[in-house]
């Protein structure tokens, strides 16, 4: 029952990352185009795909996966800036102006959110802040990350149009629905855990403690 | 006390913070700054080649037309002198009226520099100077443009000695099958 689950999981995840990919890179608006903006237009894709999925690997046992795939998104983020540096540094200068378009600000403001909160997961037990403050400001800046950053992509026009559009969409209202159920699914973990839940939830800590 | 204030301050910040963001997006143009959409679809108008007839109104010599101002991403791969050529392609036409701030009139044989992303190329490859008609018209096809950093846009620029530089930015969609800049062109810039 555990393996199908998982066989499930696998295959949703698979597509997620797959069918954006495949939209984009072959649309029609990307051929002749040059390696540039190939590139930053599937690391753009693939961005978007794992930020839905971030959300469903923020439980505990997950936890690893989700810190790792926080960094592949910054990375395919840079990657994604720096190809369309190398495309045109005129219109890529213009873009992160102030006098640059509405999408290109999303872009930006989301590109600092997700900065904040990967620096937020990496300083997690450093940070000399409560639990419940850091779970706050990590899925505040999370919603922010995905909210502009999926808005970015459906205002660009080009590789995922019409029914690209409509697979953004989804795949946003998948992540932004998935920082709440996130939430949802910690807090009824820790209630299982009784009789140590109420700490655990006020907290944030949602293991037993190991037998001393 | 101080129990009450730390309960409210994570919700400020992140109440300001919302607000600084909404802020910042509505504050911003979709296309940026000054970047009017002046696509246009369906069959071209026809226009006489011939100058207008000046009204009385044109003839009065204080009349003064307010100038084009060149828009921010105006200079975006510009390369200045851009080859005299007939046609970019086909399926796309540029065109505009050219006129003098000065009495409003429209200007010949002044020459006006494009340049736009189409699927042969990027903006750099893709530039041609034209010269305005005796009806101060420049017409220009092209193949038809791509989106250029999330948007179809063209440039339109003057650079030459008689009149001040002006370098247009603007957007179309993707389906527009034209698109119409015009000049008013000032001594002096």
């Amino acid at each position: 029952m555990a393996d199908r689950r998982t066989l499930a999981l696998g295959l949703g995840a698979a597509a997620v990352v797959a069918v954006p990919l495949t939209m984009a890179l072959t649309d029609r608006h990307l051929a002749g185009a040059s390696l540039a903006l190939a590139l930053s237009t599937a690391t753009g894709a693939l961005a978007v795909s794992a930020l839905a999925l971030q959300p469903l690997l923020a439980r505990r046992a997950q936890i690893a996966r989700h810190q790792l795939l926080g960094s592949v998104v910054l990375g395919l983020v840079l990657v994604h800036v720096a190809a369309l540096f190398a495309e045109s540094p005129g219109d890529a200068r213009f873009a992160l102006s102030p006098d640059g378009p509405t999408r290109a600000r999303m872009a930006l403001i989301a590109t600092i959110a997700l900065l904040g909160v990967v620096a937020l997961g990496a300083l997690r037990t450093r940070l000399p802040i409560a639990p419940s403050t850091w779970r706050v400001a990590h899925a505040y800046l999370a919603v922010v990350v995905i909210a502009l950053g999926v808005g970015h992509a459906v205002l660009t026009d080009g590789a995922l149009d019409d029914a690209g559009t409509v697979v953004l969409l989804a795949l946003g209202l998948l992540g932004l629905l998935g920082v709440p159920a996130a939430h949802v699914v910690r807090v009824r973990r820790a209630r299982a855990t009784k009789p140590f839940a109420e700490e655990a939830v006020r907290s944030g800590q949602t293991e037993r403690p190991a037998p001393s | 006390m101080s129990g009450v204030k730390r309960r409210w301050t994570l919700p400020l910040l992140l109440a300001l913070v919302t607000v600084g963001i909404v802020a910042a997006l509505l504050d911003s143009e979709p296309s940026g700054t000054g970047a009017e959409n002046v696509g246009q679809s369906g069959p071209e108008p026809t226009t006489s080649t011939e100058p207008p007839p000046q009204s009385d109104e044109q003839r009065a010599p204080r009349r003064r037309c307010k100038a084009t101002q060149s828009n921010p991403g105006g200079t975006n791969n510009y390369l200045p002198d851009a080859p005299t050529r007939d046609s970019l392609g086909s399926g796309f036409v540029i065109t505009g009226l050219v006129r003098s701030a000065a009495g409003c009139r429209p200007l010949k044989d002044v020459r006006i520099q494009v340049w736009l992303a189409t699927q042969t190329g990027g903006e750099q490859d893709n530039r041609a100077s034209v010269r305005t008609g005796p009806d101060g018209r420049y017409r220009i096809e092209t193949d038809p443009t791509v989106p250029q950093f999330g948007e179809p846009n063209i440039h339109v620029g003057y650079d030459d000695e008689d009149y001040g530089e002006v370098f247009i930015r603007r957007v179309v969609d993707l389906d527009d099958e034209r698109a119409v800049v015009d000049l008013t062109l000032a001594r002096g810039g």
